[in-house]
């Protein structure tokens, strides 16, 4: 056991845990953080060989299970509607998503008080406004200022090119008269500190070979270490420990070679996403939290939000280059973002135009679906869908539920034998109402942008990307585990940066939100370090 | 390279024989002739970089279709392999997207679809900017697509 201790012990180098480190670097503390996994090696993504779709299916895979890298751990979905989707190293699941990059809105931190559902955030949208400006700063955010949907932003790169994909879909959407807008994405359009502008190679759920899509391990992390921050990889943590006097003492992990290994702090934030750090908190059980670390709530694992979503692609007659460019990226609408109780719903959706797929992944699914037949009358079908298609997301708000929990796995273990986690989770009536007729929604904005053939996908059971709800932020330590900026109602040398704090989820992608969040958790710090642990 | 049937080959005559029927099967020339035949892509230097996955799977489909599968009319050829498909799902899924694998990684077939053949990068792509001037009526109504206040 070391004696050795740090100022600051963060637990994941992923999108939170990037930025917090950043901003923290600041204090020239000591500071470390611990990640389970690797570097990736950007010549090693798919990109770069000739097989580049086929990689996607096997080690660049988003389901961990499938992937299954020794520096992943299992998930045990099997009591759960949407299976969960991540990636394990430094950079976190921003090496492998697809940068869309919206903010949560206004209203999104006030359901309670708009809608009367789920509880209002402790905080508002314009208290993250700076850190989300200072984070679309740093991570080099493209988009289009002056979208009505949102208060005023200014990206700091204008918007990647909107394709034929964009134009067609935005077409039909001005016909039914409906919003829309160029999204904000994580990827530079233009050369930017550094980085070479985004190539439009099209798979960036595979890590991207140019550099243009902003994952942590190439925007905070480089700064982040140059300024002092020690990054130790291959170093999966199994517990946190306490002190007599009820603070945190560490961290127990094992290293590279499976050696059970402790590191003490004065403070430990906890970056793992919303299902890997109750994970932890859970596995820290002690005399005083016989149910898990900072848990006296039982909040702690409950309340897991995902984004109930679909697809709705709309085949086209006229060849759109489908295939090239940033597939996640391109515009939205926001039409139906807010509440009309007349749709039979409360809350709203996104509407996230996509663009399509490269030949393997067209042929296989156009099998799967029935679509694209092998034999006679294959290369008609491809020929008519590849590159002539234009698709609509549907990503719900979901809403938190006590009964949609991460908890422990009795039985399943990750390859150090810590317990994997379980993942229970249910899709509500009202999301499946708002995703039905968000699905409408979608296929009437493809008919209108001129498809002559609608397929839908609903719910998408792969799609557990964001993980949300799970250690909730709150005034109130009976219902809540960490209070309005990150720390630990129960153990105050303790914080939480991810989206485990997320009291509800919105309806868009949460990385912008999350890294906002971590930004200025991190500025409340520094401003209160004489008085952190009062 | 089309339809090699070579002695150092893993496959027997018969089967190399079988396989070129079952890869001419799954995807057939174009009509037009302007696209190939899954014959005529290098499938057997594929075979020889996935082997360990990709033998003992070819082997049950080409055992399971038989040795008189090429002797066989196309039509009688597809309701063997939809039979086979229907009796061994997994096993002819596995086979198939190895296929599709080959085929859609295969520089001729690439360029003919208008994808960039080998690794996209460095390459990449061109894509058209797309015309902001669209965005004109959302930018006139912006009243009806305000933002909803919080409080």
């Amino acid at each position: 056991m070391s004696e050795d201790i740090v100022d600051i012990l963060i637990v994941g180098a992923g999108a939170s845990g990037a930025a917090f480190a950043w901003s923290m670097a600041d204090t020239r503390m000591r500071i470390v953080c611990l990640d389970q996994g690797d570097w990736t090696n950007p010549a090693d993504y798919p990109s770069n060989a000739t097989n580049w779709e086929s990689q996607s299916f096997g080690p660049y895979h988003i389901d961990p299970n499938v992937r299954g890298l020794d520096t992943d751990y299992p998930v045990n979905n099997e009591e759960s509607d949407v299976t969960v989707v991540n990636f394990n190293g430094v950079g976190g699941s921003t090496i492998l998503y697809g940068a869309h990059f919206p903010r949560l809105h206004p209203s999104d931190f006030r359901v309670n008080t708009l809608d009367g559902v789920a509880d209002d955030w402790p905080l508002s949208y314009d208290t993250l406004d700076p850190y989300f400006a200072l984070n679309d700063r740093v991570m080099g955010v493209s988009g289009l200022a002056g979208d009505p949907m949102y208060p005023p932003k200014q990206p700091p790169l204008p918007p990647l090119p909107m394709g034929l994909v964009g134009e067609t879909v935005a077409r039909g959407f001005n016909k039914l008269g409906w919003h829309w807008w160029p999204s904000d994405s994580a990827i530079i359009s233009q050369p930017y500190e550094g980085r070479d502008k985004c190539l439009n190679l099209g798979p960036c759920l595979s890590g991207c070979a140019q550099g243009g899509k902003s994952s942590t391990d190439i925007t905070y992390w480089p700064e982040a270490i140059r300024r002092g921050v020690e990054l130790r990889t291959r170093c999966r943590v199994k517990e946190i420990t306490l002190r007599d006097d009820g603070f945190a003492d560490g961290v127990v992990y094992f290293d590279a070679d499976g050696n059970e290994c402790f590191q003490r702090a004065e403070v430990v934030v906890m970056a793992c996403n919303g299902v890997g750090t109750p994970r932890i908190l859970l596995n820290s059980k002690s005399e005083n939290y016989p149910d898990g670390l900072a848990n006296s709530s039982g909040m702690v694992g409950r309340n897991l939000m995902f984004h109930p979503c679909g697809f709705a692609q709309g085949i086209f007659e006229e060849r759109l280059d489908s295939h090239k460019g940033p597939a996640a990226c391109c515009i939205l609408s926001k039409q139906f973002y807010e509440t009309d109780l007349e749709r039979g719903f409360v809350r709203g959706y996104n509407m996230q135009v996509t663009r399509g797929s490269g030949p393997l992944t067209t042929a296989m699914t156009g099998y799967l679906s029935g679509t694209i037949p092998w034999g006679e009358g294959h290369q008609e079908a491809f020929a008519k869908r590849f590159d002539h298609v234009a698709s609509v997301g549907i990503i719900c708000e979901d809403l938190p539920e006590a009964h949609n929990t991460v908890t422990l796995d009795p039985e399943l273990t990750d390859s150090d034998g810590i317990p994997a986690p379980k993942i229970t989770y249910r899709y509500s009536k009202n999301s499946l109402d708002m995703l039905s007729h968000g699905m409408d929604r979608a296929e009437e904005a493809l008919r209108a942008a001129g498809a002559s053939e609608v397929v839908r996908s609903a719910p998408l059971a792969q799609s557990g990307w964001h993980l949300l709800g799970t250690a909730r932020m709150g005034n109130d330590p009976e219902t809540s585990v960490v209070n309005s900026w990150g720390r630990s109602h129960d153990v105050k040398n303790l914080f939480i940066i991810d989206g485990s704090i997320f009291v509800t989820s919105g309806a868009v992608n949460p990385t912008s939100t999350i890294q906002a969040l971590s930004l200025y958790i991190a500025d409340n710090m520094k401003k209160n370090l004489t008085s952190l642990f009062d | 390279m089309s339809s090699i049937i070579t002695s150092d080959h893993p496959l027997s005559v018969p089967r190399q024989k079988s396989l070129n029927a079952l890869l001419d099967t799954l995807i057939p020339a174009s009509s037009d002739g302007n696209m190939p035949s899954a014959t005529d892509v290098g499938f057997e230097l594929y075979l020889q970089t996935q082997a360990d996955e990709l033998l003992p799977i070819l082997r049950k489909i080409l055992e399971d279709i038989g040795d008189d599968f090429p002797d066989q009319t196309r039509e009688a050829q597809q309701d063997i392999i939809r039979h086979f498909s229907a009796t061994n799902g997994e096993v002819f899924q596995a086979v198939l997207t190895r296929v599709y694998d080959c085929y859609y990684q295969n520089d001729a077939v690439r360029r003919k679809i208008g994808v960039v053949a080998g690794p996209l990068f460095p390459q990449g792509n061109t894509l058209e900017p797309g015309d902001l001037s669209l965005l004109d009526p959302v930018i006139a109504h912006s009243d009806q697509h305000e933002y909803r206040k919080p409080d």
